[in-house]
Parts: C-alpha cells; sequence; structure tokens
C-alpha cells in the first residue's frame, strides 16, 4: 500500500458515502479540526459531512527526521459527519475493508480518547481506536467547538494516514514508505516517503529548536493578535479574522516547542488564541441565523 | 408462593469507557432494587453483567403484578346520600359515580371520630401488572443515571454515556414495551462484531436465563468478573510457558477484562536490547501504552516477553501478535530516545529549570520548593545522626527529574527516574536512593522509604508541602483535599512511627512553617492551630490503623500525642490491658477524681499525720510506687493493681469533708494519683 493509494481509497470511500471532498488549507496548523471546513462547519444546523487530508504541524515531535515513527509534520485525513449517523461505526469498519484491512484476522478494540482543543475552545468525547493493539484513528463526537454546544452533533473520525500505511505494509521506517510510483518513458520509478520529506522534516526540526528568532515569535504573536481583532471588530470578518488566529496558534507552538512558554504563561496565551477563535465563530453563527431568519432557509437547512 | 418471573434488561452502546462501566451497572442495580422494594414489596437480588458495549441486569423472582390492596372511602352523611324514602339523592349518587362503583355498593356506618353515620365504600385496588410498571420505570432509571461524562450524539438531546444502538428486555418470555431514545425494546441483541461479519442479523434471546449462553454463542463473554478469571488463567499459564511470572498489577488486569468483550490473552517479544532500560520504565511503558504486562524471571530481572489481551478468541494469521510487538518497539524506542536524551545532561544541571515549573502559585516553583526541603533536611539530619550535606544535595536534585522528558511522558515515573540518573551518575547510593524513595510511601498500604536518607528526605517534602499549603489557606475539609495533603500528613506520621524517629510533628512542622516565611497568606497561631488538629488526626488514624482498641487509643492520646516514641509505647503497655476488667474500674475511678479536681487546685504536698484511715494510707503507699516507676510496663502493672483499692478508698471516704485541712489533704493525694495516671493515658477517656 502506497500513500497515496491509500488517501485515494479514502476520499473515494466517502465521497461515495455522500461527503465533500475538501482541501488541505494553506496555512501551518496542527490538526485538521483546525481547518475551517471543519471549525465552522461543525457549528450550526447545516448538514454537513466532509473529507479531505490535512498535513499538521506539531513542532515539538520534531525529531530531525531521524526518528523512523515520530514528525513534524503527518498528513491527518478527516472525516466530519454531521449530523453523527446511527450507524457510524459500522460505516468507519467499511472504510478499514476499503484499506485493505480483512476484520476476520485481525482485533478492533475503541478504547476511551476523549478529545479537547484549548485553543479552539473545543472538546468532543470518543476513542482511539486501536487495530492490534495500534492507534490508527481518532473518533469523536464533538460536544462543543469555540465554547458552543455542537446541536446537532458531529461525528469526527481522523485517521493517521503514515501510522496506517506502516501498519499495512510492515515498513517500520515511515522514510521508507512508499509514496508512489512516477513512470517515465524509461519505466517505472518508486519514490519513498524520506525522499519526497526527510530533508524537510531535517529543517523544520532545526527551524523550531534551534533557528526560530523567539523574540520574533513573540512579536509576531502579538501583531498576528491584533490584526486579527482588528478584523474581526471592525469589519466583522471571520475568516480572514480566524487565519490570523491559526497563525497565533503556530508561533505559539514553535515557541512551546522551544520550552519558551513557561507553565504559568501557558494557560494565558492559550486563552488569547481561543478568545479569538470563539469570536470568529460567533460572528460565523450569527451570519447563519440571519440568513436562516431572512428566509433563506435553503441555503442552510436542506 | 405466587407464579414469579425473571427481568433481563441489556442496554447495547457504542464502546463505553471502562472507567465507566462498573459504578453505572451499580448505580441502575441499586436504583432497580429501591424501585422493587417500593412498588412490588421485593427484594430481589440483581446480577450485574457488562462488557465493552453492554450493560446488562437480570433480576429473578420478581411477582408478576402487585398486591391487591383494599381501601375505605368515607363519604358524605347519611342524611344527605338518602333522601326520606331512603332513595339516593344527587349527592349519595354522585359520591358512587365519583369511585366508578355502582350506589347499592355504598354502605353506611358511623365511622370513628365522626358524629353521624356516613357513606362508606370499601374499595380493592387492583396491583398493576409488573410488567407495566417495569415500562414506567426502566426508562426513568436508566435516564436518572449518573453519568460523569455524559454525551449527545446526533440530532437528539438525550444523553448518556455513550450513543444507545439496541435495548433488550425481557419479563419471562415478554418484551417490556418502552424506548429509550427512541431506542424501542426487543427481544434480541448483537454479539460480537467478528460474529457479525458473515451474519447480518441480531441475536435473538428467547428467556432471561439463557442470556450468558446466547451471547458466549455469539462471541461475547458478557461477565466481568468471567473474563477477568478467564485473562488471569492465561496470564499465569503463559508466563509460566515463557520460563518466568507475571508482575503483578490487579488494576492493568482489571483494565483489560473491562476492554474486551471475549478474554484472550496474547504473547509477543520485544528486543533484548531494551532489557538494559530501567525495569520501571519497562513495566510502566509497556502498562502504560500497551496495556502490556512484564514477565520476571525467579530473581526479578524481566524477560524480553509481554503479555496483553486481545478482544478474539484467536489469531489465525499471527496479525495480532506481530501488530502488538511492532507497536511496542515504536514505544521502547522512544522511551530509549527519552532516557538517552535525558542522560546528556546531569540531573542536578536541570535545577535552574525548576524555577519555571509552578508549584504552588503562592509558593513558587519547584525550584524554591526544592531549596526550602534542602534547608530542612539539613537541619533536621544531624537529630537523626544521618549527614546534613548528603540530605542537602539529595533535596537539591529531588525535583530535578520532574522536567525530564522520561517524567514528562510518565508522570509515575517521578522520583524512580532521579534516582535512576543519578545512580548512573555515580553519586553515592545514599543519595541516589533517597531521591529515589522521596514519594514514598505512596499509598496506605505501600511501603516507607527503605533507607535513612529517603525517610528524611520524604519527611521534609512531604512536610513543606503540607505546612506550606496551611499556611496559605488550603486545609483540606470533608472529603476535599485536592492537593491530597491528608495522605501527605499520613506519610509523615508514618514515617516518625515505623522508623521510631524521636520528633515532634508539631515542632517540626514549625521549622517548615519558618522555611515558607513571608509566603503565608494566613496568621499563623491559625496555622499552627490546624496544624494541631491535623497531625492529631493524622496521629489517631496511626494508631487505628496499628489495630489498637478504641479504649487505648482514645485514653494514650488524650495523655498527649506529639511524643510518637513515647505514645507508641505507651499504646503498646495499654494494649496488653485493654481487656482487664480492672481498667474499666479505674477509668470510672479516673473520671471521677477527673470531676472532683474539676475546679481545684490541689497542693502538692501530703501533709504527714492528716490521712489516717486505712483506704487512705493504702493508696498513699501506692502512690509512692506508681511515682517511682520508671518504666511504662512496671506503671500499668501498679495502676491495674490500684483499681481495687481506688474504689474501696471511694467507698470509705468523703473527698470533700468539712475540716479544710483534711480536705486539702485528700485532695492533693488525688492530684498526684491523676498526674501518675497521665504519665501513660487519661483513662476518663477509657470508655
Amino acid at each position: 500500500m502506497h500513500i497515496q493509494e491509500l488517501i485515494l481509497r479514502l476520499q473515494r470511500f466517502w465521497a461515495d458515502r455522500g461527503c465533500l471532498i475538501g482541501q488541505p488549507y494553506d496555512l501551518e496548523k496542527g490538526a485538521g479540526t483546525m481547518n475551517p471546513l471543519t471549525f465552522f462547519g461543525a457549528l450550526g444546523p447545516r448538514p454537513w459531512n466532509v473529507a479531505y487530508v490535512e498535513p499538521s504541524r506539531r513542532p515539538a515531535d520534531g525529531r530531525y527526521g531521524e526518528n523512523p515513527f515520530r514528525l513534524y509534520k503527518h498528513l491527518q485525513m478527516q472525516v466530519i459527519l454531521k449530523p453523527s449517523p446511527a450507524k457510524v461505526q459500522d460505516l468507519y469498519i467499511e472504510s478499514l475493508e476499503a484499506m485493505g484491512v480483512d476484520l476476520r484476522k485481525h482485533d478492533l478494540r475503541f478504547e476511551e480518547d476523549n478529545w479537547e482543543a484549548p485553543t479552539l475552545g473545543a472538546w468532543g468525547v470518543g476513542w482511539q481506536v486501536m487495530l492490534d493493539g495500534m492507534e490508527i484513528t481518532q473518533f469523536t463526537y464533538f460536544q462543543q467547538v469555540a465554547g458552543m454546544d455542537c446541536r446537532p452533533v458531529s461525528a469526527e473520525i481522523t485517521y493517521g494516514i503514515e501510522r496506517i500505511c506502516m501498519f499495512l505494509t510492515g515498513i517500520d521506517n515511515i522514510f521508507d514508505l512508499v509514496w508512489g510510483e512516477v513512470r517515465t518513458d524509461d519505466g517505472l520509478f518508486p519514490v519513498s516517503y524520506g525522499t519526497v520529506r526527510q530533508r524537510e522534516e531535517y529543517e523544520l526540526s532545526a527551524y523550531s529548536f534551534e533557528h526560530a528568532d523567539l523574540d520574533l515569535h513573540w512579536k509576531m504573536f502579538e501583531a498576528f493578535e491584533r490584526e486579527a481583532w482588528k478584523l474581526v471588530k471592525e469589519q466583522g470578518h471571520y475568516l480572514s479574522g480566524y487565519e490570523q488566529a491559526l497563525k497565533m496558534s503556530h508561533t505559539f507552538n514553535v515557541l512551546d516547542a522551544r520550552g519558551a512558554v513557561s507553565t504559568t504563561e501557558r494557560p494565558g496565551i492559550i486563552k488569547r488564541v481561543r478568545d479569538l477563535a470563539c469570536a470568529c465563530a460567533r460572528v460565523h453563527v450569527e451570519r447563519e441565523q440571519a440568513m436562516l431568519a431572512a428566509g433563506r432557509g435553503e441555503e442552510v437547512q436542506a | 408462593m405466587s407464579e414469579t418471573r425473571s427481568l433481563l434488561l441489556e442496554i447495547h452502546c457504542e464502546e463505553i469507557p471502562a472507567r465507566f462501566l462498573a459504578p453505572l451497572s451499580e448505580e441502575f442495580a441499586q436504583g432497580f432494587c429501591a424501585f422493587a422494594r417500593e412498588s412490588l414489596q421485593a427484594e430481589p437480588e440483581v446480577e450485574r453483567f457488562y462488557s465493552p458495549r453492554k450493560l446488562a441486569w437480570r433480576v429473578a423472582g420478581l411477582p408478576m403484578a402487585q398486591a391487591d390492596q383494599t381501601e375505605t372511602q368515607v363519604g358524605p352523611p347519611r342524611r344527605l346520600c338518602l333522601d326520606d324514602q331512603g332513595a339516593p339523592t344527587q349527592t349519595g349518587l354522585k359520591f358512587a359515580e365519583k369511585w366508578g362503583v355502582a350506589f347499592d355498593q355504598v354502605s353506611f356506618a358511623q365511622p370513628a371520630g365522626k358524629k353521624e353515620p356516613a357513606a362508606v365504600l370499601t374499595l380493592t385496588r387492583r396491583g398493576r401488572p409488573t410488567a407495566e410498571l417495569l415500562a414506567e420505570a426502566l426508562p426513568r432509571l436508566v435516564a436518572s443515571l449518573h453519568v460523569p461524562k455524559a454525551m449527545r450524539w446526533g440530532s437528539s438531546e438525550f444523553q448518556f454515556v455513550r450513543p444507545i444502538r439496541n435495548v433488550l428486555c425481557l419479563f419471562g418470555n415478554q418484551v417490556v414495551p418502552f424506548q429509550l431514545d427512541g431506542v424501542a425494546a426487543g427481544a434480541s441483541t448483537w454479539g460480537h462484531r467478528l460474529h457479525h461479519l458473515d451474519r447480518p442479523a441480531p441475536v435473538a434471546v428467547t428467556r432471561p436465563a439463557d442470556y450468558e449462553a446466547d451471547l458466549e454463542a455469539a462471541g461475547i463473554v458478557v461477565s466481568c468478573a468471567e473474563r477477568r478469571r478467564r485473562l488471569e488463567a492465561q496470564l499465569h499459564d503463559f508466563a509460566g510457558k515463557a520460563g518466568g511470572r507475571v508482575v503483578q498489577d490487579a488494576h492493568l488486569l482489571d483494565t483489560l477484562a473491562e476492554i474486551v468483550e471475549f478474554p484472550r490473552i496474547v504473547v509477543g517479544q520485544f528486543p533484548e536490547s531494551f532489557l538494559n532500560l530501567p525495569k520501571e520504565v519497562l513495566v510502566t511503558s509497556l502498562a502504560e501504552h500497551q496495556k502490556a504486562f512484564c514477565v520476571e524471571d525467579a530473581d526479578g530481572a524481566l524477560l524480553p516477553v509481554f503479555l496483553t489481551a486481545a478482544n478474539r478468541p484467536d489469531d489465525p494469521d499471527g496479525f495480532i501478535k506481530s501488530g502488538n510487538e511492532w507497536v511496542l518497539r515504536a514505544r521502547l524506542y522512544d522511551a530509549r530516545f527519552f532516557f538517552e536524551e535525558d542522560r546528556k545532561q546531569p540531573l542536578l544541571e536541570r535545577k535552574e529549570k525548576l524555577k519555571h515549573l509552578t508549584f504552588q502559585r503562592e509558593l513558587g516553583s519547584y525550584f524554591d520548593k526544592g531549596e526550602r526541603i534542602a534547608a530542612l533536611a539539613a537541619a533536621l539530619a544531624p537529630g537523626l545522626g544521618l549527614d546534613p550535606g548528603a540530605a542537602r544535595g539529595a533535596a537539591e536534585a529531588c525535583k530535578c527529574d520532574l522536567v525530564t522528558l522520561m517524567v514528562g511522558e510518565f508522570p509515575e515515573l517521578q522520583g524512580i527516574m532521579g534516582g535512576e540518573y543519578l545512580r548512573r551518575e555515580r553519586v553515592p547510593e545514599a543519595v541516589w536512593r533517597a531521591v529515589k524513595e522521596h514519594y514514598q510511601p505512596v499509598s496506605a498500604e505501600a511501603p516507607i522509604p527503605a533507607s535513612a536518607l529517603g525517610g528524611l528526605l520524604a519527611l521534609a517534602d512531604k512536610l513543606d508541602t503540607v505546612a506550606g499549603c496551611f499556611a496559605i489557606g488550603q486545609i483540606p475539609s470533608g472529603s476535599k483535599d485536592p492537593l491530597a495533603l491528608r495522605r501527605a500528613g499520613q506519610g509523615i506520621v508514618r514515617i516518625l512511627f515505623e522508623r521510631g524517629w524521636n520528633l515532634d510533628p508539631m515542632a517540626i512542622a514549625a521549622q517548615a512553617l519558618a522555611g515558607v516565611g513571608a509566603k503565608a497568606t494566613q496568621p499563623a497561631a491559625e496555622t499552627r492551630t490546624a496544624l494541631e488538629a491535623f497531625f492529631r488526626d493524622r496521629v489517631a488514624y496511626q494508631l487505628e490503623q496499628a489495630g489498637y482498641p478504641g479504649a487505648v487509643r482514645r485514653s494514650a492520646l488524650a495523655a498527649g500525642w506529639t511524643d510518637l516514641v513515647d505514645l507508641k509505647a505507651r499504646c503498646q503497655a495499654l494494649g496488653r490491658f485493654a481487656e482487664d476488667p480492672r481498667f474499666q474500674s479505674l477509668a470510672q475511678s479516673a473520671k471521677r477524681i477527673g470531676n472532683i479536681l474539676k475546679d481545684e487546685t490541689p497542693g502538692k504536698e501530703l501533709v504527714a499525720g492528716l490521712l489516717q484511715v486505712p483506704e487512705e494510707q493504702a493508696l498513699v503507699g501506692h502512690l509512692a510506687r506508681l511515682e517511682a516507676d520508671a518504666d511504662q510496663a512496671a506503671l500499668l502493672r501498679d495502676l491495674a493493681e490500684l483499681a481495687e483499692p481506688l474504689e474501696a478508698f471511694f467507698n470509705a471516704v468523703l473527698v470533700k469533708c468539712e475540716d479544710p485541712a483534711l480536705r486539702g489533704a485528700r485532695l492533693a493525694l488525688l492530684g498526684r494519683l491523676q498526674s501518675a495516671f497521665l504519665r501513660v493515658a487519661d483513662f476518663s477517656q477509657w470508655q
């Protein structure tokens, strides 16, 4: 199983079950949940099924491309189903079969793992899905996003692409995975994950652990914050405002990876990002409600 | 006995968190018993079953219906119900109509307390069918369960622990008709996912008694106790085959039994090269990350083998074994990374980083705490015959592992990692052992530090925590003890008791308080009073744990508790007299002495010649012996012998007599007897 084949199969599977296929959002972020397709999509009454791949950055997890199991940036396949279907677990299990997992031969368990994203004011309950003892998926029923109750509740399914690929192939070094095959006039050339990404892992790790200018990052954090409030408060622009919040979040993660944020400061910094994300979400929800009230309900309520 | 039926209820959910299964199961059972008592006058036994997707209960011996009840209704006076001709009036007819009967069923009698005869109706209220009552009660009982982390799903407002997907409910062989969040109760359920891969139809259950067998045929062992039993037997078996024994972990075994529907132990191997990691790291990493047991040989050395549970009966292609091995390798690789990274820097060099790690907002960082512990430990060391330099050194290093990668990953390895890193840095053994042991005792049953320096360090750390938190007003009350100060206090008392260290808890707490200094927010006198009550309770609890009878504990404590070595000796001595009837009499007399002396200030001198009554003279003789007794054992022996003469004294003598001189002499005698008693116990507390 190649990385790209796995992604294609999952996208096909979820498209066939009534999901929009979204695209990664072109800003740094820690998880697929932060993509506006999920963050805003999970709020309000609008039915919303969407699936997409999201490259997710965790600066503290960077290992210079030397650790066979850990990455600064990994790929998440994110699925949102709103409202959560009654047979959502069965659907998920079918998706495993679509990836080539024959459950007659494996051990599948759903173990409690509740999810919380303090920078987004979001939490949910759910499981980590364990296949033969390995966590392959996070499965969450969103209860709140941006401090607001989710009505209806969305189910979020997040597949760890590299991990699943390693598991399916039995290759125990991420960088030895095959991304895909390049066909030229001279023949077929398999390209490894390492060829595509290893140098990037090295440089991004080195950047966040050694070279990032901390003063600059603190200044950027403050500047993004000022910019964001200006957009949200003065213009009522929640999407461009939210982009600034995403930048704040990533800047914070870089500072955090360097140990530049003390444990006492931490909650306060996180709150600054959350306040902003929540303000953006409120503008979005008010706008949707106004549209419903103005009789443009068909756009909101299918 | 009338006919009875069994009830079976199963709520089938998406996977319920293991930690909620037992509490929810228990709570519903209790709720059901209350319902059965109240509505059915039954005291049934409730059998409880649960598995990851199921909560189920079976109750045998329920009646088919409530018992019939007769009741008497009193209506208007006869003169209003019947007209002159004896025919029913409008009022009379209305009364019959109100209770749904014909008028000829109404009789007349003079009810107690009434002046004239009135209409009386004896009604038999038919007991309602149990099935009907169940249909009302069961959904109410489920909805009222206390779910700590309740969730909503889909578009519903219903809240439960996880989405409800099926309800099975039989009373005898009949379905009890009710719904839970739109799911109607029925006579079937779902088996193991594996079972249904090729069989899309649900499993029919026709009789409550067949429940376990029906589910086992569908791949589920629904009794958690049974799963635990099978897992334990397999663990033992496989560990033996691997040439060792399981490193016991009862909590892990409970968890495994709760997270599988079918119990099966899987054996895996990991590379031997990981065996050079500390044993605690391997045991913790395997248990935390992979829910796996380690296997050790007869000497306690680990084997490169692990045991974990799978949720199915077999491993047809070996994928489950190889999958678990694969993940475990990745985990151990991480653990080794943490271990090697941590060792690149001497532990003590991390001290500065502790400045950024808050202990308590008002009390500062762990750096500050380390400094306070160091000063306190160094000050206490000489009195215990320990080296203050070593105490200070151990104290300064003891919190440094909090900022290592390993403890960041496994907080429960705090102390243990610090000790392991120091050992590898070749610091003196007493120091690394002290650091390793300083969080002990970690529970009421766990041991105190084995080494003396470890005991001192643990003592200083806990004293600083307790005194510091009291000084900022964080005092445990009732069930609220978020900082686990009672556990810390108990640790202090246990260390003093078990090591036989002659330190007054209040004196050393005062030293710890002095270390906290200006960080205190509460008035010093209040803090001291609160600490005194706190430590007295801890000491009392420790005596109780040590098994001393109530009379011994109360009377010994009341005679002073801050000298713990002395207190322990007194309790031991008193314990031998706990059943001695002479002490009952002595207690009576001691109480009497206490009452007599309550408002008196007796002199000390026994004026010769005044005490002439033989019973008085006998007491004077006893007193001389008591006051000469050097140890508690002798004192108690003489006290026991005092019971009879003392009783005789009170029978023969009126203490508060007219003659002031004689009265003064008798009071002085009693005063000195009381002082002699109090050297060992306050016998007025004996009963």
